[in-house]
């Protein structure tokens, strides 16, 4: 399979977004990846790893800054018109039914109205939506809708699939039966679609459908390693084979996304102007977690808490990411354990936990910027300030959703406050 | 209220017919209605391309006015025609094209505060000028007067909804190959529909604003006039003729329920399949016209014949890998139209500039003074009216929105009071405040108040009825007293709706001041110092530089106060009391 020739390939591609004030956000940096015939292929990773970039650039909806896509060898401009594309919140047209949005990218193609009715009613078919032609998208469920997306994209008969983030708004029932839909539909090689690439945040998700799985870094997006994925089809999701898969995939991203430094072994004097960028994560999801380590004696391994909580993999992983800055816990490898500090905190009353929450952020570099800020303009920082002040000390960062957790942090600390109407950040 | 009346006096005569009918007698419906509107067409026809008569002699006779209400109604209807082809087209340009966009909105704003009466004397004297021998010429600038009172915030509309559209359905529009027109068919003008029926809706209510003084217009010793509505009760007005002025607001109320049963029931009850909320319930909106209209065969026959012919089997493009040159030269194509159309758009511009300056320049210092002082009051006036309005609508639309048996019954007699054309009630409450010795100093604020009220009232009784369930239940359960309810729930879950409904009863009141501050009453023309009586009396002295002057002084007064108080307002409304949020 390895020595067939990619279908679609991309390389040294580089992407950066202007962030308006002429900043530059660098979303993607040096990624090499292609897709090759009758393989599925996944891109799992943080938030901000550009993995629906990536997928954007594939389908050519989107320029790469530097870099190159080809398509069956061949240097690709604008649009493939070989690919499809589900899409994570479905983008089904409201006001046409269920057949009438399948039959609009068919009459696009410029099809005779005979081969039109005759493709809509194959994918109708072929997604299990008989007798749900005339219904109006806003009538069906989460998972229905994803249907008529895939019916949708499968109607034009796409040689490449793509689908971003395709089940993460269906319940997860559904999903399942949907993903195994799919791979049947796949594993036809008498028809399209001859490829699949799917981007994904569930690593369950992508051991049970991918041959291969990208794994990605963020801040710039790189590629931190592929995995192959030899386990027969179809794959039981509770085999052996298949959870040290799983297991193997949760260690790799761990170790890209807490690598074990301890922040406070960094020399003072080395940090003196560098600001630590602050996990997106909000103190509720922090407190949360740390209850929950609590309750199982104080450590834990990190998917476990994925698991049994049902929260998301990468809020459980941005949570433990702000703990571990606050000092409160420690992550060893693959576990989370409560410090010393964090035992105290879980222990300590409304009042006390507010004062170490205080002494931990006064720690941060960021914090006592934001601090020095408001001493210079006499309690009164606007908004518009800061920000352009993160930006230029976090280029990689998204300037706002650091706002929003130095806002969230800062006011369970009673550091400052934050007076939404005026936008500006005030002494408590 | 009117609807369910009509549905049920409906009903009972369906099932008085119910023996004879099998559903023929709406087939004969449709075509009576057909043969009415062909009629109508050709006698329009026939006043529009007939030979040009110095004076209109309006009759005053109760029997004329059908005929004068059917033409304001084509008037008001090729209007809004207008209205909707300029919109899709400078809407669509806006969106599209992102260095117009600079030039296009900022030119809308300010389009937008001109009251219709600036856009008058160039209209009628240009478009007299250009068809000297027919009324052509006349009637088309009334149209186009009206088109003035109705296109501007059906433009906004569509432009915000084009703006809005969510980045997925473009990709997905993208990626499955949609070209420019299947893309503005299939996914922006059905994204934007919704906010633009609701718009049309309005608009067409304001166009009636002026409609007296669009078709009896008097220009220093010229008098412009066509047989209308309007017109009708200008004439009857001049001469002090009551029960003439009584038919004509009876002919307007009832031209204002036929528009809104037989036009805007249907549309906003087809329109409904285009809301873009997908949690929103049903609206319970439904038209006795459209349903007997679905259940006609020749209607279902036509539309039958028109999906099989829909589309021809085109030939399957074939998607060469080389079509790249294509696309480039079409792209170039597309970018030269877009550069000429920019050009000429500049030109435009520069030259109305020019223009506009050289005729101001005539305009000496103490005129501006004058009218600068002018303006302050007419603010004033405008504020006072709208405070008024506020101080009894908000607790009248409270009432009503928060009862539901209320709210049903009231709400379409309000949306008539807001669509009714406020000068033409002025000869009555004139006489009464004269009566009663009040001048028209203080009295035009009335005046005023009398179109503008509803704007607020409507849109606080919107606001009332969007109030969540289980808000008002907390307020219940926590025994709030009622002030304190009052201060804690409902008037900030309605100040959203209340800024919408300052914003445009403030604009009513600018344009109502044009009419309220100055008005002729069997023939003594009654006034008070003012902008509007400014500008009403340059124009009917025909001094057209002093008028400019005017016309610019208020439109300015109306963006500059726009950008300092309604802007933070609605901001204020957004941010933070935003139940949608």
């Amino acid at each position: 399979m390895k020595n067939e020739t990619p279908i679609l390939e991309i390389r040294g591609i580089q992407k950066s977004f202007d962030r308006g004030n002429g900043k530059l956000l660098r979303v993607l940096e040096d990624v090499n990846l292609d897709i090759r015939p009758n393989e599925v292929i996944a891109l799992i990773g943080p938030s901000g790893c550009g993995k629906s970039t990536i997928l954007r650039i594939f389908a050519g909806l989107i320029e790469p800054t530097k870099g190159q896509v080809r398509y069956q060898g061949e240097k690709q401009e604008g649009l493939n018109p070989n690919v499809a594309i589900v899409f994570q919140g479905f983008a089904l047209y409201p006001w046409m039914t269920v057949e009438q949005n399948v039959e609009a990218v068919l009459r696009a193609k410029g099809m005779a109205p005979a081969a039109v009715k005759e493709k809509t009613n194959r994918a109708i078919r072929m997604v299990g939506l008989e007798g749900f032609e005339e219904a109006y998208p806003r009538e069906l469920s989460g998972g229905m809708k994803q249907r008529v997306g895939m019916a949708r994209a499968l109607s034009v008969d796409p040689e490449l699939l793509f689908m971003d983030e395709p089940f993460s708004q269906v319940d997860a029932l559904t999903a399942e039966g949907l993903r195994a839909e799919i791979l049947d539909i796949w594993d036809d090689r008498e028809q399209n679609p001859s490829s699949i690439l799917m981007v994904s945040h569930d690593i369950k998700e992508v051991a049970y459908m991918a041959d291969r799985i990208v794994v990605l870094s963020a801040n710039p997006g790189r590629i931190r390693t592929i995995v192959e994925n030899p386990l027969p089809r179809p794959r039981g999701m509770r085999s052996p084979e298949f959870l040290r898969l799983v297991d193997q995939l949760h260690d790799i991203i761990t170790s890209t996304e807490l690598p074990d430094i301890a922040v406070t072994t960094v020399e003072p004097s080395v940090e003196q102007d560098i600001v630590e960028s602050l996990p997106y994560a909000l103190n509720a999801d922090l407190l949360g977690t740390l209850e929950y380590l609590a309750t199982q004696g104080g450590s834990c391994d990190i998917f476990q808490v994925v698991a049994q909580t049902h929260v998301p993999f990468e809020k459980v992983l941005t949570a433990v990411k702000g703990l571990e800055m606050l000092e409160l816990v420690e992550t060893p490898k693959r576990s989370v354990h409560l410090t010393p500090l964090g035992h105290r905190f879980v222990e300590a009353g409304m009042d006390e936990r507010k004062l170490i929450w205080r002494d931990q952020l006064l720690e941060l570099k960021l914090f006592r910027v934001v601090r020095e800020m408001l001493d210079l303009r006499e309690g009164e920082l606007p908004k518009e300030e800061l920000i352009q002040e993160l930006s230029t000390r976090l280029p990689m960062e998204d300037p706002e959703h650091t706002f929003e957790t130095i806002v969230a942090w800062g006011r369970f600390a009673e550091i400052f406050a934050y007076r939404e109407e005026k936008e500006v950040l005030t002494y408590e | 209220m009117l609807n369910q009346l009509l549905d049920t006096v409906w009903g009972q005569t369906n099932a008085l017919f119910y023996p004879f009918r099998r559903r023929r007698y709406v087939d004969l419906f449709v075509i009576l209605l057909g043969c009415a509107l062909l009629y109508g067409l050709v006698q329009l026809g026939h006043q529009w391309t007939g030979a040009k008569r110095p004076v209109v002699e309006v009759n005053l006779s109760v029997w004329a006015l059908p005929k004068y209400t059917f033409f304001s109604m084509m008037r008001g209807l090729a209007a809004y025609v207008l209205s909707l082809l300029f919109t899709l087209a400078y809407a669509f340009w806006a969106a599209k094209d992102n260095r117009a966009e600079k030039l296009l909105v900022p030119i809308l704003d300010i389009l937008q505060s001109i009251p219709v009466l600036g856009f008058m004397p160039g209209l009628v004297l240009g478009l007299a000028a250009l068809f000297p021998g027919s009324n052509f010429g006349l009637e088309l600038a009334a149209v186009v007067m009206i088109f003035t009172g109705q296109a501007w915030n059906m433009t906004f509309s569509l432009y915000h909804s084009l703006k809005s559209v969510p980045n997925e359905m473009h990709e997905a529009a993208t990626v499955f190959g949609f070209n420019w027109w299947q893309r503005f068919k299939w996914v922006e003008l059905p994204y934007g529909t919704s906010g633009l029926v609701w718009n049309s809706m309005m608009s067409m209510a304001g166009g009636w604003f002026f409609l007296m003084i669009t078709e009896a217009f008097k220009l220093g010793d010229q008098d412009f006039r066509l047989p209308g509505l309007g017109s009708y009760m200008s004439v009857a007005v001049e001469r002090g003729n009551g029960w003439a002025m009584f038919a004509a607001v009876i002919a307007m109320v009832v031209m204002i329920i036929f528009l809104d049963q037989i036009l805007w029931r249907p549309v906003v009850v087809w329109a409904q399949r285009f809301r873009v909320e997908e949690t929103a319930q049903a609206d319970n909106a439904h038209s006795w016209l459209l349903k007997l209209m679905r259940r006609s065969r020749l209607l279902r026959w036509v539309e039958h014949r028109r999906a099989q012919r829909r589309y021809h089997p085109k030939p399957a493009q074939e998607t060469p890998k080389g079509r790249s040159s294509w696309a480039l030269h079409r792209w170039s194509l597309h970018r030269w139209f877009a550069n000429a159309a920019l050009a000429a758009l500049l030109l435009l511009v520069a030259f109305t500039t020019i223009e506009l300056l050289r005729f101001l320049a005539k305009v000496q210092a103490p005129q501006w003074w004058m009218l600068f002082k002018a303006g302050l009051l007419t603010l004033s006036r405008v504020l006072v009216s709208t405070i008024l309005g506020t101080l009894w609508a908000v607790p009248a639309g409270l009432a009503i929105g928060l009862s539901p048996r209320l709210s049903k019954l009231l709400q379409p007699v309000v949306q008539v009071a807001a669509s009714f054309p406020a000068p033409m009630l002025f000869p009555v409450v004139l006489a009464v405040l004269l009566h009663l010795g009040v001048s028209l100093g203080y009295g035009c604020v009335v005046l005023m108040l009398l179109g503008t009220q509803w704007y607020i009232l409507f849109n606080v009784i919107a606001g009332a009825m969007a109030i969540p369930g289980d808000l008002k239940e907390a307020a219940t359960s926590f025994r709030l007293p009622p002030w304190h309810r009052m201060k804690v729930l409902y008037l900030p879950a309605i100040f959203p709706y209340l800024v919408t409904g300052w914003v445009t009863a403030a604009g009513g009141a600018w344009n109502a001041s044009i009419v309220a501050e100055y008005y002729t009453l069997k023939g003594v023309a009654l006034s008070t110092f003012g902008l509007g009586s400014e500008v009403s009396k340059a124009a009917y002295h025909k001094e057209l530089a002093l008028l400019a002057a005017g016309v610019l002084l208020m439109s300015a007064i109306v963006v500059i106060f726009n950008r300092l108080v309604w802007k933070p307002c609605y901001q204020l409304a957004y941010t933070k009391f935003s139940l949608t949020k």
